[in-house]
């Protein structure tokens, strides 16, 4: 069915070019492949991300949307819920069927009628309240339980360097 | 919900040395590995057997084995569906579908009502871009039912993965449009202090996630579609307990139940 992701991921860069959402710029690297896309993220206002710009990148399946895209940072970051290598680690971004992170019953999962846009309102929410639960980087988790300080100035570093300053 | 703080660290630890993944990931790609082993060894939609099948699978088990007997007395044949969770909607499309090879009537109301579920899916807050395919996919399969009513056709539809998971999809789609439609009803169903919208993104939209009674009621009311659901279950009595969906209906189809998972019945 890699006809119809093809279809669906075209809708929806249209959707997100007519009509983007907040702090966010999202499309294909190339419009020669929709299944790559690069998205940049803006850290979220009052928070210890904000003011950074963060680039992402999203690998689509080619089953796409019943099966949810893989997303990572390009940009350095340091979070609760994003792997050293950049992975992020959120509810929405698990494939259906059940999942072992224990994450809240509340959490939002996967479905064929989420969407990018969705997916990224989703990450702009997780840097403003990490989940301490879900340990994919469990040093940054300790840190944000016992050493707020510190997190926010580390935090501080990575927005001055997405910026490039 | 979860109680991570008093998870043991060694465990993790000890996973990662078995596994050299972190606990989660190794518990996905065991997962992973199920699932595909599940899927190498059934088809989405089998051929119609002879219920005899049944009782060589159980044939070690007496509380089984008494119930299809039972069973056999009122019914022939098992067309049986993958356990991906998926079961319910895959059994109860496949059977509806194949009963309108041959009711004419019934089919003409049945375009009636999906052409215009899209729209009112719409207006229940749906994105219409990512209904579309979902609904155009729906249409082209009910349309070829009008166009060549063939068994054989509709069992290659039904195999035919991207296609049959569009369809469960879509019937994902009607069952969560009529649980908010009549969200004052089925709140009361609904257990975990949800909202019936929390119930329908975690338990109803997403793939693979298996279906209970309120899925059942919610998708057979939508479509005004009867179901009987014979129950190959432990309970006493060495009778197959029936109930039919929606209350009061004349059953068009019957699914067989046995906990976990859903296949086609028929006489």
């Amino acid at each position: 069915m890699a006809g119809s992701a093809l279809k669906r991921l075209m809708a929806e860069y249209k959707q997100l070019t007519v009509n983007p959402p907040e702090g966010i710029i999202a499309g294909p690297v190339n419009e020669e492949n929709f299944f790559e896309w690069e998205a940049l993220i803006t850290g979220p206002e009052g928070t210890c991300f904000e003011g950074g710009v963060f680039q992402t990148e999203l690998k689509f399946p080619t089953d796409y949307p019943l099966n949810p895209p893989k997303m990572r940072f390009k940009t350095e970051m340091f979070h609760p819920n994003i792997y050293a290598d950049g992975r992020v680690c959120i509810s929405i971004l698990h494939a259906p069927g059940d999942d072992p992170m224990g994450y809240e019953s509340s959490a939002e999962r996967w479905s064929p009628v989420q969407s990018v846009e969705k997916i990224l309102l989703s990450v702009i929410s997780m840097l403003a309240e990490p989940n301490d639960e879900s340990g994919a980087n469990v040093d940054a988790s300790k840190m944000w339980r016992d050493d707020r300080e510190k997190f926010y100035r580390i935090a501080g570093e990575l927005v001055r360097k997405s910026l490039s300053l | 919900m979860a109680n991570k703080d008093v998870k043991p660290v060694s465990m993790d630890q000890e996973i990662e040395q078995l596994t050299g993944m972190a606990r989660d990931e190794a518990i996905l790609a065991h997962q992973d590995k199920i699932e595909k082993e599940i899927k190498e060894s059934t088809q989405l939609v089998s051929e119609k057997m002879p219920l005899s099948v049944l009782a060589d699978e159980f044939k070690s088990d007496p509380v089984y084995c008494q119930k299809i007997d039972d069973l056999l007395t009122t019914h022939r044949f098992i067309r049986k569906t993958r356990g991906d969770g998926n079961c319910f909607f895959r059994a109860f499309g496949f059977a509806y579908f194949e009963t309108l090879l041959t009711d004419k009537v019934e089919l003409h109301r049945f375009i009636g009502i999906a052409k215009k579920s899209k729209e009112e899916l719409i207006l229940l807050g749906f994105p219409a871009f990512t209904l579309e395919d979902f609904h155009d996919t729906f249409m082209e399969a009910v349309r070829s039912i009008q166009d060549k009513p063939s068994l054989e056709n509709l069992v290659e539809t039904y195999c035919d993965q991207g296609i049959s998971d569009y369809l469960v999809v879509y019937f994902r789609l009607l069952t969560s449009g009529e649980l908010q439609k009549r969200a004052d009803f089925y709140q009361d169903f609904i257990e975990g202090g949800r909202t019936v919208k929390e119930f329908c993104s975690q338990e109803v939209e997403p793939m693979s996630k298996e279906s209970d009674h309120i899925h059942i009621i919610a998708l057979t009311n939508a479509l005004e579609v009867g179901i009987r659901v014979a129950y190959l279950d432990r309970g006493e009595g060495g009778k197959v307990n029936c109930h039919d969906f929606y209350e009061g209906c004349i059953p068009q189809t019957t699914l067989l139940y046995r906990p976990g998972h859903y296949d086609i019945l028929y006489s």
